[in-house]
């Protein structure tokens, strides 16, 4: 477990304070994974290094597993530091030794037998799946493989935390997603916390459980992913969820309903768990009378389970309409009228 | 020609004896001089800024002073070490005293050279300090420690030759009595044929090393 206890990081630059970090409260739970999302320069990256104390904070606490890491002497904080792995956008790896040499080196650093080192190594290198490059060199390897590498060097001394510094922000889409299946292997199999930082909502989407926003130092929004995403309040933590979940409609289509003589009204229909699967639509327009439009039309998954977003066009009599959405509304279904769909 | 073949030959002799001598002392006070300096600095790994400062400052009176005043300027303290002020053990001294700060500089550049972000990796996974210079800085700066060492090696076969003017020996020695004293041409010629030689060999040699050890 991470506790961030009224974090505060304070930098000198000339006679000027620049707050990274403006008391930030969280808390990350063993066996999670915690994303934190903001963008360059809301202090994802103070964050993110003061819970392996690569920076220390100005003022407030971090707890690992209940243990404040700032009161500790530095041989303890190396100690915490073999429990806490580590990856980077960079990867950081050693260009000057290969691939195995790289692995082993947390083991190295720790005096592990020759035999035993061999031994972890081929299993680190089985896990991420690169066995087979062993005797390379990282600038023979493509972006995806240096991060498996660097993931393997990470979970070398057995850690309990897993750190992500922006790792896949560096890859592209599709090394992104075998990047983060293998971060969400990691996260079960092994039951590794992993505590992340990016600027892309899809990482989020992809694999946290849950997300704070971060904004000037502060976290502004947080919750379950399925919150954040399903009901975003602040603007910013808007802008994010919109940058994946896009339902804007189209100019043109827009042009076309705004027709004066059409009386309809616009709704935005969430879905959620078993609702996602059944024929809402049809049934009520069979039922009340109605002549249902869709606008837009979306569904992903969201912690595993099922999320739709339409956004439909109700054409019929007020009252009719009215009924229908009370027999729409339920536990698993939100309905919101659109006001201002034009964004 | 005023000189025979065996002249030529103790005098390259003294010139490989003198740089060789002169590398090896200057490289043990220089390249702890050059890690210190790196890991002094503001947010480094033992940052100390009195360290730092008065480091930079001794280093930088040691480099600003020519080498032929430096040569006279430390007689006594020669004299104390080797016995004599004069002779090639002699110029040993000054050559020392000149490429110790120069060599820490170098080390201090080519160790600067390394990604921030791979001492960050090192601190992260709970490596001293200690491990972070020998395991991390050093293997991944080591190709370019070895190019500006061999511009260190250079640098002393040049001023090994003016060492001669303490009567230092070696081929520079050899120039200024026999080729421009005694105005013999061909002298003069062989022996900066010689040390043109000697420079290409080492130079070769550092670059061949260089891209070897780049991977290791």
């Amino acid at each position: 477990m991470i506790q961030f206890e009224k974090v505060a990081k304070t930098y000198q630059s000339g006679k000027q304070e620049i707050h990274a970090l403006n008391g930030i409260d969280l808390t990350v739970e063993t066996g999670e994974i915690y994303g934190v999302i903001g963008f360059s320069g809301a202090g994802k990256s103070s964050l993110i290094r003061t819970v392996n104390l690569l920076e220390r904070p100005t003022s407030g606490r971090v707890l690992i597993h209940g243990k404040d890491i700032s009161t500790l002497s530095s041989k303890e904080i190396r100690e915490t530091r073999k429990d806490i792995g580590m990856i980077f956008q960079h990867f950081n790896l050693l260009n000057s030794k290969t691939v195995y040499h790289n692995v082993a080196m947390p083991l190295i650093l720790a005096n592990t037998p020759k035999n035993k080192i061999k031994e972890q190594v081929k299993d680190l290198l089985d896990f991420v799946g690169l066995a087979d490059q062993a005797e390379k060199y990282p600038d023979q390897l493509s972006g995806g493989q240096k991060q498996r590498i660097g993931i393997a060097r990470a979970l070398a001394t057995n850690p309990s935390v897993l750190l992500c510094d922006e790792a896949t922000s560096a890859l592209d889409p599709q090394t992104t997603q075998s990047i983060l299946e293998l971060l969400r292997r990691i996260n079960r199999e092994y039951n590794i916390t992993i505590l992340l930082i990016t600027h892309e909502m899809g990482v989020i989407r992809e694999i946290c459980d849950k997300v704070a926003v971060l904004e000037a130092g502060k976290v502004i929004e947080q919750g379950s992913v399925f919150e954040v995403f399903t009901n975003p309040k602040q603007p910013t933590t808007q802008r994010f969820v919109r940058s994946v979940m896009n339902d804007d409609l189209p100019e043109s289509l827009l042009n076309q309903i705004q027709d004066p003589n059409r009386s309809h009204t616009i709704y935005r229909v969430q879905f959620t768990g078993p609702s996602v699967g059944q024929p809402l639509m049809s049934r009520v327009s069979r039922e009340f009378n109605l002549d249902l439009n869709v606008l837009f039309g979306n569904i992903t998954e969201l912690q595993g389970s099922p999320y739709g977003n339409l956004i439909v066009e109700f054409s019929g009599k007020p009252a009719e309409i009215e009924q229908a959405l009370k027999a729409i509304r339920s536990d698993t279904v939100k309905v919101e009228e659109v006001k201002n769909y034009a964004s | 020609m005023l000189v025979d073949n065996e002249q030529i030959l103790e005098a390259l002799w003294e010139t490989v004896y003198m740089t060789g001598a002169s590398f090896l002392f200057s490289l043990i006070i220089g390249f702890p001089l050059g890690i210190l300096l790196v890991v002094t600095r503001k947010g480094h790994l033992l940052a100390n800024e009195p360290v730092s400062k008065v480091l930079n400052i001794i280093i930088n009176i040691f480099r600003s002073v020519p080498f032929i005043i430096l040569m006279v300027a430390i007689i006594p303290l020669t004299r104390l070490i080797v016995g004599t002020s004069i002779g090639t053990a002699a110029a040993i001294v000054p050559l020392v005293f000149y490429a110790g700060p120069y060599i820490a500089r170098l080390i201090e550049n080519s160790l600067l050279e390394v990604d921030k972000g791979v001492i960050e990796a090192a601190q992260a996974m709970g490596a001293t300090p200690g491990q972070i210079i020998f395991r991390f800085l050093i293997p991944e700066a080591l190709s370019s420690l070895v190019l500006a060492l061999t511009i260190a090696i250079v640098g002393l076969i040049g001023a090994s030759a003016m060492a001669g003017a303490i009567g230092g020996g070696g081929l520079g020695d050899l120039a200024i009595t026999y080729g421009y004293q005694r105005f013999d041409t061909l002298v003069m010629v062989i022996t900066v044929a010689i040390l043109v030689i000697l420079v290409q060999g080492v130079q070769s040699l550092g670059n061949v090393l260089s891209k070897r050890v780049r991977r290791s």
